[in-house]
């Protein structure tokens, strides 16, 4: 009697406090893309990658992420991917398209060019063809390559046969997007002073400058993600060559203002360690997540309404305890949503949301488990008061067995899976421990305290038990409570 | 309050109509079975429509409430996207489904879609899904699944028997194979939406029978001492006592899925809602049916197998017993039984006519004799 007391009113506590501590850190559940609107991608490495270079390209993609101005970004690691999640995003394709750029710049000598034209036309030799076949799969930096040149249509229009890096992006401290009357929107990248980064691009122009073998043409191809941004000639017209200053370089590829402004972007932060590929890329428009929210949030109300006016008019008093019980769940459960959302970024999304309302179902379905039992303990001559004693045990064993195996499911659906399964995995199996909680706590003790009470034991039918069966065989429909 | 005579429900509430299971289960079989071959033979045929994050591909979506699916065609004409799948959904919102990838192809349609509809760009929703990631997704379902039945199987033989592991996976099976021969046989789409839906189901499903198996177990553990009832007959009479809770369940679990499914999607046009709403309430249906009729059946006829069950009904036959309708004898002991062992409280509360009740109207013949304690093998 005494420890149902105290477990009634300690779980009680515990949900207040809950509230209390929700309501006064001003944690709120975080919504999920698909319930406020934005973009998420899911990157993929294009080879094996080691968990710190997965680690590295978090940082820089979390880093170009801030530089869009994005509010609240969830770039995270799941498995060998990364998931970026950009909630409300601007502009979203622009950002996906960035975040997953590897952004690999390179300044290479040119060796010699040719234009698509010309390999197209018919007197192109079977030499210069293959000469100027592009390097497919891995570039690699220390080698001769054959990189294209495309326009603002993506076709290819001229094609580079390249020497090896001479200098890559790691010899840069910073870039910026500028705007020049004469050239456009360009690309001003400020070299790193020194051994590690302007010397070895004076090294290159100096060779260019005098035309070297290793540098006939005399340009020096700027390289981005194995293409060639362009290709500026170092000009002959002074017998000594000057070095550059640091910052003295441009980098103009016929660039649009944003194009500029991306470029900038992804030099200031550097390259990804390894190249991604895009999997999954979902774009969910502002709109149409707080329809679904709105939708979700009516539905569920609706939902809850109706199913407490059937148990309230099938179950009476029992009912009452079962929404109750619901109650305290559900309050203890915002509680953690909150937090969770808070402090550890996890959103709640409308998979999520599913899982809550088929928990639910799980958690009303072990009020009627109980309730059931009692009725049929009643209906084999018990009194209401020995019934309550000897159902729960019972009862509370079945409901443990069956919560368990939404558990294990719960479980194997989070641990296996990927993307939106496992917001539903999570949602239901932290649902179903507080079933288990708010049954063994609260709703149990609860009915035992209940049926101890003079009242409640003189009229079972509040009890939604048919008088006709606690008291009597007799049939008496009708019979009044 | 209320009075409660409302014929069959009134007597359901009050637990005293008594369903004959087994004869249910003849039926349900040749049901089941339907349903099953249906299934397979569509699934086998016409295949599923599986959604872009199955195949790869790309999807977009927008609210566009005076736009026809022809209309979508025709303004979608020249952006790689002619030959796309243009639907509906929902009750306003027009969905395209193409596979092309790269970000200027998705754009361009993404804008031609914003123009027609009448919005901004950004209303547009979209989802690419690269083709292998697909099937990586598909992949990790499938060992989720298979990861998932080993593990309840062994959970189940532990707690309960082996024998009810056999017959819940044998009812999850059946709902999964039956709901997604209904999605297949309706060509409705399947989506993440739906995947997690029918994950939902095999949860109902498995509570429902993992419900019904302990309350067997229950009644098995005081009745068969007695020796006196078929494996059938205990099943049955525990079938009759859970059956208020399966059909309360059932209700209470349908009610938000039903309000998901009309307020959410018919009202508002939340696409997602009304997908996870159609097959959940698909799953429920076939979920709750399948507790107590399959996997309840799957069991009863290996438990009849066991010589000890055997030997049971070989004793009810020579006798002349006839093995159906003795449910409610089951509940007279069951209730007697009940009785002894609450007999330290007082009864003086009660009238003495509770226990014939429930007996009256079935035991038409005198209880009979105990049989012989002769060892027949």
């Amino acid at each position: 009697m005494r420890r149902k007391i105290a477990y009634v009113t300690g779980i009680v506590a515990v949900a207040v406090a809950g509230v209390v501590y929700t309501l006064a850190a001003g944690n709120e559940p975080l919504l999920g893309l698909d319930l406020q609107g934005g973009a998420s991608v899911v990157l993929e490495p294009t080879r094996t990658a080691e968990p710190e270079e997965l680690d590295i390209a978090v940082e820089i993609i979390r880093n170009r992420v801030d530089g869009l101005g994005v509010a609240e970004p969830d770039i995270s690691t799941q498995g060998s991917n990364i998931l970026v999640q950009l909630p409300g995003v601007d502009q979203q394709q622009r950002a996906l398209d960035l975040v997953g750029q590897t952004a690999e710049l390179r300044f290479r000598p040119v060796l010699s060019v040719v234009s698509e034209d010309a390999l197209a036309s018919a007197d192109a030799d079977e030499a210069i063809l293959e000469l100027f076949a592009l390097t497919e799969g891995g570039v690699a930096a220390d080698a001769d390559v054959v990189l294209p040149q495309y326009d603002d249509d993506r076709n290819i229009v001229l094609r580079y046969q390249l020497g090896p890096t001479a200098v890559a992006g790691d010899g840069l401290e910073g870039a910026v997007a500028q705007f020049h009357s004469f050239i456009g929107w360009h690309v001003a990248p400020t070299f790193k002073p020194g051994a590690e980064g302007i010397d070895l691009f004076n090294n290159v122009s100096r060779d260019c400058h005098s035309r070297v073998p290793s540098c006939p043409s005399g340009q020096v191809a700027i390289e981005m993600d194995n293409e060639v941004v362009s290709a500026p000639t170092v000009q002959a017209d002074s017998a000594f060559f000057e070095p550059f200053e640091r910052s003295s370089i441009t980098i103009s590829g016929g660039f649009t203002e944003q194009e500029a402004r991306d470029v900038a972007l992804v030099l200031d932060y550097g390259a990804l360690p390894v190249e991604l590929e895009a999997q999954e890329s979902r774009i969910v428009s502002a709109s149409l997540g707080t329809d679904a929210l709105s939708a979700g949030v009516l539905a569920g109300l609706i939902g809850l309404g109706l199913v407490s006016a059937y148990l309230l008019i099938y179950y009476r008093l029992l009912g009452l305890v079962a929404i109750a019980s619901l109650g305290l769940s559900g309050a203890m459960l915002w509680t953690i949503i909150a937090w969770l959302g808070e402090s550890q970024g996890l959103a709640l999304t409308l998979a999520g949301v599913t899982g809550l309302i088929v928990a639910v179902g799980v958690s009303v379905d072990s009020n009627v488990v109980y309730f059931e039992h009692l009725k049929e303990d009643v209906r084999s001559g018990r009194t209401l008061r020995s019934a309550v004693d000897r159902a729960f045990p019972v009862a509370f064993s079945t409901i443990v067995k069956a919560d368990f195996a939404s558990l294990i499911a719960a479980a194997v659906l989070y641990f296996l899976t990927v993307g939106q399964v496992r917001g539903f995995a999570l949602y239901l199996g932290l649902a179903t421990i507080l079933d288990l909680v708010a049954t063994y706590f609260f709703m149990g003790p609860l009915i035992g305290l209940m049926s101890r009470s003079s009242g409640l034991y003189a009229h079972p039918g509040r009890f939604g038990i048919p008088a006709s069966l606690a008291r009597s065989g007799a049939q008496q429909p009708g019979a009044a409570s | 309050m209320t009075g409660w005579s409302l014929g069959v429900l009134g007597s359901v509430y009050r637990g005293e109509q008594q369903i004959d299971f087994p004869r249910l289960w003849r039926r349900a079989l040749i049901g089941s079975l339907a349903a099953v071959v249906v299934s397979v033979a569509s699934f086998a045929i016409r295949g599923a429509d599986l959604g872009i994050e199955f195949e790869g591909g790309t999807s977009w979506e927008v609210p566009a409430p005076q736009v026809s699916v022809a209309e979508a065609r025709d303004a979608l004409r020249g952006t790689g996207a002619a030959d796309a799948k243009i639907q509906t959904v929902g009750v306003d919102t027009i969905r395209v489904r193409a596979d092309i990838e790269g970000p200027d192809a998705v754009d361009s349609v993404r804008n031609a879609l914003a123009e027609l509809a009448g919005v901004t760009t950004d209303d547009v929703s979209v989802t690419t899904v690269g083709p292998s990631w697909g099937s990586e997704i598909t992949a990790k379902a499938r060992n989720a699944l298979i990861a998932f039945f080993a593990l309840i199987a062994v959970y189940i033989a532990a707690r309960l028997e082996w024998k009810m592991a056999v017959g819940a996976l044998v009812a999850v099976v059946h709902d999964i194979v039956v709901s997604v021969g209904f999605y297949s046989v309706f060509q409705f789409e399947i989506t993440p939406a739906t995947v997690i839906a029918f994950l939902t189901i095999m949860g109902y499903s498995l509570y429902d029978t993992i419900v019904v198996y302990d309350k067997v177990r229950e009644v098995v553990g005081r009745v068969s001492a007695t020796g006196r009832y078929t494996y059938t007959e205990m099943m049955n009479l525990s079938l009759n006592q859970v059956l208020m809770r399966s059909i309360n369940t059932s209700i209470t679990s349908m009610i938000p899925v039903a309000s998901m499914l009309i307020i959410g999607s018919f009202v508002l046009g939340a696409v997602t809602l009304q997908e996870f709403a159609v097959a959940l309430l698909v799953g429920i249906v076939v979920g709750t049916y399948s507790s107590l009729f399959v996997a309840a059946s799957v069991v009863a006829r290996m438990k009849e197998r066991e010589p000890a069950y055997v030997e049971i009904a070989e004793r009810i036959r020579l006798r002349g017993g006839d093995t159906g309708g003795t449910t409610r004898k089951v509940a007279a002991d069951d209730a007697a039984l009940g009785e002894a062992a609450a007999a330290k409280r007082s009864t003086a509360a009660r009238k003495p006519g509770s226990v014939p009740r429930a007996a009256a109207g079935s035991a038409t013949g005198a209880i009979p004799p105990r049989p012989r304690k002769k060892k027949k093998r």
